[in-house]
């Protein structure tokens, strides 16, 4: 692989971020600290660093509802405030979206966030709308939405990937295939457990990427914007993947399959390996840097348990630009 | 309202096309999006001659993807865009329910004010031509329970075109209800740039008896409703609520506290809508002042049927609307 030492131990420590962070959240979730719902992105750390390595500020990524990773990477990497992500999925007024979002619905469009809906497959109709103004006002940007699976089985899919071939738009169809909606495997669900096959036909190009290879990952998000701001229309890239997180509390798959995957597919296991072998860091130096990344984000938890709640007067704001909505 | 005199007589759809054609000269960042909306000039003619004017880019034909359609619209206008959709029918509002309701409705307020989504979804809502059932639908009550939401019928082609340029001009998501029993009724209309608040209802009729309140061909309906009823010695006043949601309880509140009785008019289904939202509204807050109950007068709860003969016996209609304020009056 061509990816620098360097570059690769900046990613190892971005793939460490998303794992603190979501095992940090699982934590204080676990400990009834985080409304809501939680779906994390453990297991798919590469997928989401490569992807935010590369998208600019001035890019535009809709995220999906297990991107608190890119999110926050996002918002640091742009902003210097990962810990607003944190501090949003805890419903406090500190959060990206002052806690009207929460993990569903965060974002912040000077980072490039656009926010997720979390209705899956909503935003691939959204992202061509942002694909069209770039292209109408001859902007470089590029808009991505970042997919799962299960989305392939909505109309928007269709729809979205039709229009952005026939209109040539610069669209980045990011496609998390970690094998599963909720709990119906992809190629049961699907015509094709592969998604590209069903892309192809819309003549986009497509690629299909190890989604736990952040070598692999990173050069293949690379090497589909540079197709896209060169004009060539829109991109589909698959990474296939794998999500730690069972249903809900539960773990409804063969433990062969969950031991492959955590075991000897782990990307972060992956790229620490990686690093060794290239010989230029020892152990203690991948130590140093998770013991770092952790003891950050247990920082942005405190950030986040220490901020004030929303203003009562939030609750009936911005329904309507201008407009007021009365109270109970 | 305006500071243009020059005053002529247009068809409703006219009056769509130059307020239309006004707002995409004015706003560089205004397109249209839709199917046959280009060369075509869309179904009822509303976008004729702007594909040639404006180009392919901004008067932009689609495939049959409504959620793609106001999809676009949304993501566009989070970037400042200012784009305007068709939706050929409003029966297929279904197909992009979700990009109205979820997305477009709550973008502003959930990502806490960071965008808007400055949009229009027009729509050719309506019945009372023997269009069945999946082609004469009156879907505004399907809309009142989404908040962030506007919705606004015009029934004047003057109100259509100031109606227009005031949704565009907004930085809500509007859903703008155009009635097909509309579109080719002519009457008065200012050139040049105008507009016709939103949320502010008028006042169609002055009358003292009885407050009728209704939105686009009901109106026309209980216009000529109040036709009949004069020569009955009633003397009605129709208020034409133009906004249906937020709509404009003041106007409505002064009329029938000043009348004393009210009945209400919509096209769609009895049951949770338009009628019975307000009816519940004037029940709250006009009930001292009320010499009579409130009175609905809407569709059946069914089916538009195909059959114009079955039709009439769904749709409501000035003849209802007479047998309502009569009974209004006797109670």
């Amino acid at each position: 692989m061509v990816v620098h030492v360097d570059k690769l131990l900046s990613l190892y420590r971005d793939m460490w971020v998303i794992r603190a962070f979501e095992q940090g959240l699982e934590r204080e979730f676990q400990k009834g600290n985080v409304p809501g719902m939680l779906h994390t992105g453990l297991g798919q750390e590469a997928t989401q660093s490569a992807l935010a390595a590369h998208l600019t500020a001035t890019d535009a990524f809709f995220p999906d509802h297990r991107c608190h990773g890119i999110n926050a990477l996002a918002q640091e990497r742009h902003a210097g405030n990962g810990r607003k992500i944190m501090a949003e999925l805890f419903g406090r007024a500190t959060g990206v979206c002052s806690g009207k979002g929460g993990s569903l619905h965060s974002a912040d469009p000077a980072v490039g966030n656009y926010g997720d809906n979390a209705v899956e497959g909503s935003y691939m109709a959204t992202v061509l709308g942002v694909a069209l103004a770039y292209q109408l006002r001859a902007e470089p940007s590029v808009a991505c939405c970042i997919i799962g699976d299960g989305t392939v089985g909505r109309g928007e899919f269709h729809e979205s990937l039709n229009l952005a071939a026939i209109w040539n738009l610069p669209v980045l169809y990011a496609c998390v295939n970690n094998g599963y909606a909720i709990s119906t495997p992809v190629a049961e669900a699907h015509a094709s457990g592969d998604t590209v096959d069903l892309v192809r036909g819309y003549g986009i190009t497509c690629a299909q990427v190890d989604g736990n290879d952040i070598e692999a990952a990173y050069e293949a998000v690379a090497t589909a914007l540079e197709e896209i701001r060169a004009g060539n229309g829109p991109y589909f890239l698959e990474f296939k993947t794998w999500r730690w997180q069972g249903i809900f509390a539960g773990e409804f798959r063969p433990p062969d399959e969950v031991k492959h995957w955590k075991e000897d597919r782990d990307p972060i296991k992956l790229a620490r390996a990686r690093l060794l072998e290239i010989g230029e860091v020892d152990e203690e130096e991948l130590e140093h840097i998770k013991a770092e990344v952790e003891a950050e984000i247990e920082g942005w938890i405190q950030f986040a348990m220490k901020s004030p709640m929303p203003d009562p007067a939030k609750a009936t704001a911005d329904v309507y630009v201008g407009w007021e909505v009365a109270g109970k | 309202m305006t500071t243009q005199t020059d005053v002529r007589t247009r068809t409703f759809v006219q009056a769509l096309n130059e307020a239309l054609d006004l707002s995409m000269d004015a706003y560089p960042e205004m397109f249209l999006i839709g199917e046959d909306i280009g060369a075509m000039g869309g179904d009822f003619g509303v976008t004729k001659r702007l594909w040639q004017k404006y180009g392919g880019d901004r008067v932009r034909d689609t495939p049959l993807s409504e959620a793609a359609i106001v999809g676009t619209c949304v993501g566009a206008a989070m970037v400042g865009m200012r784009p305007v959709a068709e939706i050929m029918f409003a029966d297929f509002l279904g197909e992009c329910f979700d990009q109205l309701v979820n997305n477009a409705a709550k973008m502003h307020y959930m990502f806490d004010g960071q965008f808007t989504a400055s949009i229009v979804v027009r729509t050719a809502s309506g019945g009372g031509f023997g269009g069945g059932p999946h082609h004469s639908q009156s879907v505004e009550g399907w809309f009142l329970n989404v908040p962030g939401l506007v919705v606004v019928g015009p029934t004047t082609p003057a109100d259509a075109k100031g109606l227009l340029i005031s949704s565009i001009e907004n930085d809500n998501p509007v859903l703008f209800l155009e009635h097909k029993g509309l579109y080719r009724t002519k009457g008065e209309v200012p050139e040049g740039m105008y507009r016709t608040p939103l949320r502010s209802a008028a006042v169609a009729r002055p009358g003292t008896d009885v407050t009728v309140v209704a939105a686009m061909r009901m109106v026309n309906e209980s216009l000529e409703a109040a036709e009949i009823l004069s020569g009955n010695g009633i003397d009605i006043e129709v208020i034409d609520l133009r906004t249906i949601k937020p709509y404009d309880a003041d106007t409505l509140i002064e009329s029938v506290k000043r009348t004393g009785r009210a009945v209400v008019v919509n096209e769609a289904p009895r049951t949770g809508g338009l009628a019975s939202e307000l009816s519940a509204t004037i029940s709250e807050e006009c009930f001292r002042d009320l010499k009579a109950p409130v009175t609905r007068v809407a569709a059946v709860d069914a089916p538009i049927p195909f059959s114009l003969e079955l039709e009439k016996h769904i749709l409501p209609g000035r003849d209802d609307i007479v047998k309502a304020v009569k009974r209004t009056m006797a109670g």
